[in-house]
């Protein structure tokens, strides 16, 4: 434990000092404050831009709370997805083959500690921005299109968070095993691509952890099915716990990997 | 003597391919044992099993009487090119390599700052790791290898890509650390690291080939060398060409190599006083390690 | 829509947010020695490049030392 503690401080000035700690929770800010004014102020956006034809009336429909919060999370699990897994793929792959990770592997370090101080970094990078514009995001909602129910919101913030949880450790995992660019490839895909499958052929199935984000949206509007949403959690929560384990057998496996 | 650490049999393969094979040695406590070989003859892998990074396909490690797969606290190991984080200053990196080896953390940063400055890099220990020179990072190289005071130093062609001034100063270090710690380097540039061997093992093709003191080597390796040095270039052809022996000249100066032992002086006598030569002066030489080198690693 | 009734409270944090991203990509772009392209190109994508260009320098632009 000791170790992590050292590891986690390397890790924390690593992203002070390159601006992630500032550049992400900006992006994800930006998204949940841009999402409800552009919304919100559409029509007279496309006014202003002055292309509609004379004496057309737009009707836009009424967005309810929820469902601003909801474009929102769309944003997220596009643009949002594509920066945590390639920001993030070569978070031990790199180390490795720029030879920088050979000096803390020759010493007697814990590979879980290792491995857990990257855990930890992306988690409050990460998690700890969406938490952040999802906040903004609820305040600019409820200036604009009214509140919504703090239980509920609680209740999409915590699953959504489970889903971001599983997204980490699928990028830990694949950096741990594979080279940088094969990370980003194997992430991308399990991340942005499997969810566009399952957004297609999801029909068919109720249980995944892809299903995550679609049910925090239905426990928002309170029309979750229980059942089903627990028991994707609780896959979703195997599946995290089994990548982790997998992240720390190959960190160690791959020390011989590294460039000497 | 105590031994600190004993090799036996260690063999690396990769596939069919074995990098190391069945090698064997010792090294006793603050003695300096130097891996020598040309590329690919193992010394990296050597190194690198001992530094944990690498799983030795077969064999066994004794390290300070026991029998281990990892006793990385006890070790210090500066790669051929160290790789530092270029976002941290020196004296956070060595800060932090020092508690990972196990220092105290609330000594840890005085340690640190203390190697730095035996190191010479005092006055540049608040400055990011990523703006220093080849040599600034050698010496921090060397720095996270011995903030934690390890009993075995593993140095990877430590002088190889330095300069002359700046490999004398390196050497004068590892000298000075020689008092507290046992050491183990490979090189390839033999001459200037004569002075920091206890023991010299020679590889070849993952094989140890040769092994023993500078003395032992020298005794076994170097046929005399006779200097012969005559008043003209010449005089010196004149007494090549009549020696029985094997001889080539320089200028004024005939070399004579004696395969036996036992040089046959008066032979030489004989010769000088039949042709009317006029030596001026004659030298023992020894072979230099360079000479030795390429004799045993040529050899069988 | 006249100059006074846009909600300037609501949009001026928009608005810092941007700023604030394009001066740390900028900032980030002088600093990092290698990007994948070249420096101007990436200036000129940060700064013209509406909200997204920031964004695209961080995922794309920027190589990790």
């Amino acid at each position: 434990m000791n170790n992590f503690s050292v590891l986690f401080q390397k890790e924390w000035r690593e992203n002070v000092r390159n601006f992630k700690i500032l550049w992400i929770p900006l992006v994800f800010l930006l998204f949940g404050i841009s999402e409800p004014l552009t919304n919100y102020y559409l029509p007279q956006i496309l006014n202003a831009v002055g292309n509609m034809p004379e004496g057309a009336v737009f009707q836009l429909p009424e967005f309810t709370p929820e469902q601003i919060v909801m474009s929102t999370i769309s944003q997220y699990q596009f643009i949002g997805m594509l920066l945590v897994t390639l920001g993030f793929a070569g978070i031990i792959a790199r180390e490795r083959k720029n030879g920088t990770a050979t000096l803390l592997y020759v010493r007697p370090i814990s590979y879980i500690s290792y491995v857990y101080s990257k855990l930890f970094i992306m988690c409050i990078l990460v998690i700890g921005s969406a938490i952040l514009g999802l906040l903004a995001n609820l305040y600019y909602t409820y200036i604009l299109f009214g509140t919504v129910d703090a239980g509920a919101f609680m209740g999409f913030l915590g699953t959504y968070i489970v889903w971001l949880l599983f997204v980490i450790s699928i990028v830990l995992f694949s950096s741990a095993a594979f080279s940088t660019g094969i990370a980003s490839a194997v992430s991308l895909l399990l991340v942005l691509f499997v969810q566009l499958i399952d957004g297609l052929l999801g029909a068919y199935w109720t249980i995944s952890p892809w299903k995550l984000p679609m049910y925090a949206g239905e426990i928002l509007n309170s029309s979750v099915d229980m059942t089903l949403f627990v028991w994707s959690v609780i896959v979703t929560v195997l599946a995290i716990i089994i990548l982790l384990v997998g992240a720390v057998y190959f960190a160690k496996r791959n020390v011989s990997k590294t460039k000497i | 003597m105590k031994t600190l650490l004993h090799m036996q049999g260690l063999t690396k393969e990769y596939g069919k391919e074995k990098a190391v094979d069945d090698v064997t040695f010792s090294l006793n406590k603050h003695t300096s044992t130097a891996l020598i070989g040309p590329n690919g003859a193992g010394k990296t892998t050597i190194l690198s099993v001992l530094a944990g990074l690498l799983k030795q396909t077969k064999g066994s490690i004794v390290f300070d009487g026991e029998i281990t797969e990892d006793f990385r606290k006890g070790i210090g190991f500066l790669p051929q090119y160290p790789k530092f984080y270029s976002w941290l200053t020196a004296l956070e990196y060595t800060e932090m390599t020092a508690k990972l080896s196990g220092v105290d953390v609330k000594i840890a940063r005085l340690e640190a700052e203390k190697t730095l400055e035996f190191l010479g890099l005092g006055d540049a220990k608040k400055k990011k790791t990523g703006t220093f020179s080849g040599g600034m990072k050698q010496r921090l190289g060397l720095a996270q290898a011995i903030v934690h005071k390890p009993s075995l130093l593993l140095l990877d062609e430590p002088v190889s890509a330095l300069d002359p001034i700046g490999r004398r100063e390196i050497l004068n270090l590892l000298k000075e650390l020689q008092a507290s710690t046992t050491i183990l380097y490979s090189t390839h540039i033999l001459n200037d690291a004569e002075e920091m061997m206890d023991q010299l093992l020679f590889l070849r093709k993952g094989k140890l080939v040769e092994q023993g003191s500078m003395r032992e080597v020298r005794e076994k390796y170097a046929n005399p060398v006779y200097k012969m040095y005559f008043s003209s270039s010449e005089e010196a052809a004149r007494f090549v060409e009549l020696s029985p022996w094997s001889a080539r000249q320089e200028n004024s100066i005939a070399f004579i190599h004696i395969e036996e032992a036992k040089p046959l002086m008066n032979e030489v006598l004989r010769v000088l006083s039949d042709s009317n030569l006029s030596l001026s002066k004659v030298e023992r030489a020894t072979a230099s390690l360079e000479e030795i080198f390429l004799q045993v690693v040529n050899k069988g | 829509m006249g100059f006074e009734s846009i909600p300037w409270k609501l949009i001026l944090p928009l608005v810092i947010i941007q700023f604030i991203l394009i001066i740390v990509a900028i900032i980030d772009l002088i600093r990092v020695r290698d990007t994948n392209g070249p420096k101007w190109l990436w200036a000129i994508i940060i700064i013209l490049g509406n909200m997204i260009g920031p964004i695209i320098y961080f995922i794309v632009g920027r190589r990790n030392e």
